[in-house]
């Protein structure tokens, strides 16, 4: 059968199969158009399966009597489509280079690691196969996802967006009643958590610098952080409720 | 800003990064936005492996910064017969989707030059 006749068949009855026959035999399109968008901030097998959706559709709405080879109309098709998903998906935030490169590394690497041991990669084998810190690494995975401002704060359906807790440019320490609040919830933390605030947010040392002068290590004060900040939130959430 | 910017390079696959490297440059200084840029990289791209499959061993790029970028890319000396690919049709529907006013100049009913542009606001 040739395009027009498979075309019009697939019209005619509906069969999956041969719209499946069409799609496989197109399926190269999708798969070079894909490979001209690598190198965007977006992996080719999300681009080949943004363009493979693309080809599906525009099986069904090609109109084989308007005279235009598949290939011609398909092309377009799929190019406007892989253009819409770097419109509406992509990292609105553009990482450094030197981040965007570490986080492949440390996906290949981690993959690597995984295919051999048969366990997720600890951040210090992640580290050592790179030739980078393990702070590099904790930090690069932390650097990862854009947060809309409307997302609630957390799970909890109370309503609270990010746009909500977080403070305007222009008031964000000046203002008092802000200062006790955090005051108030820095004091519920121990004496060790209270020096990992200092040291990390107000002399902004690194984790690793903070690990030696807390005389533990990089990953606890990593761990620690994350507690830290939790419970700061929660503390102030329940502030600005009150 | 009204710029006339000229490439004249070997068609072989490893001047390919360079001549994106270069138009990606181009591409900031008119004033195109990021993704206007990496469109323009693939259409140069595009055009350049064209002339490759059309048998030519060069190809000068031009490039004209006005109230929009207007780019040319005109084959050099042809060394070859023309190899008539599959992907020659993507590549000109694919240039069609994403610059303006393409236009592909034919020699004797071969492909000799390809032109096109992109506004400023892309």
């Amino acid at each position: 059968m040739n395009e027009e006749e498979l075309f019009k068949k697939y019209r005619e009855t509906g069969d999956l199969s041969l719209r499946n026959q069409i799609v496989e035999k197109y399926l190269y399109i999708a798969s070079v158009l894909a490979k001209k968008f690598v190198g965007r901030g977006v992996e080719y097998d999300d681009l080949f399966q943004v363009a493979s959706l693309a080809l599906i559709k525009g099986v069904d709405r090609f109109d084989e009597t308007k005279g235009l080879k598949f290939s011609t109309y398909i092309t377009p098709t799929i190019t406007g489509e892989i253009k819409n998903y770097f419109r509406d998906r992509s990292r609105l935030v553009h990482l450094p280079r030197k981040v965007s490169e570490l986080r492949v590394g440390i996906k290949k690497a981690a993959a690597e690691i995984f295919a051999q041991t048969g366990r997720k990669a600890t951040a210090k084998e992640l580290a050592k196969r790179l030739h980078v810190s393990e702070e590099d690494i904790l930090r690069c995975s932390e650097a990862g996802g854009v947060v809309s401002l409307d997302s609630p704060v957390d799970r909890e359906e109370d309503g609270m967006s990010f746009h909500d807790v977080l403070p305007a440019a222009d008031d964000v320490f000046e203002d008092v009643e802000n200062r006790d609040a955090v005051n108030a919830a820095l004091s519920s933390l121990s004496e060790q958590e209270r020096k990992l605030v200092a040291y990390r947010f107000g002399q902004e040392l690194s984790q690793t610098e903070t690990a030696k002068r807390l005389g533990v290590s990089q990953m606890n004060v990593s761990r620690m952080e994350r507690k830290v900040l939790q419970k700061l939130r929660d503390q102030l959430k329940q502030t600005m409720v009150e | 800003m009204n710029e006339l910017l000229v490439l004249r390079v070997r068609l072989r696959n490893d001047m390919m990064t360079t001549v994106r490297l270069a138009t990606g440059g181009v591409c900031s200084l008119a004033g195109l936005s990021y993704d206007g840029g990496e469109d323009c990289k693939v259409c140069v791209t595009e055009s350049l492996l064209l002339l490759l499959r059309g048998g030519y061993g060069e190809a000068e790029v031009t490039f004209t910064c006005g109230d929009r970028l207007h780019v040319s890319v005109a084959g050099i000396g042809r060394q070859s017969a023309p190899a008539p690919s599959d992907e020659d049709e993507i590549a000109a529907a694919l240039l069609n989707a994403l610059a303006d006013d393409v236009l592909m100049r034919r020699e004797q009913g071969a492909l000799c030059a390809i032109e096109f542009a992109f506004g400023l606001q892309a």
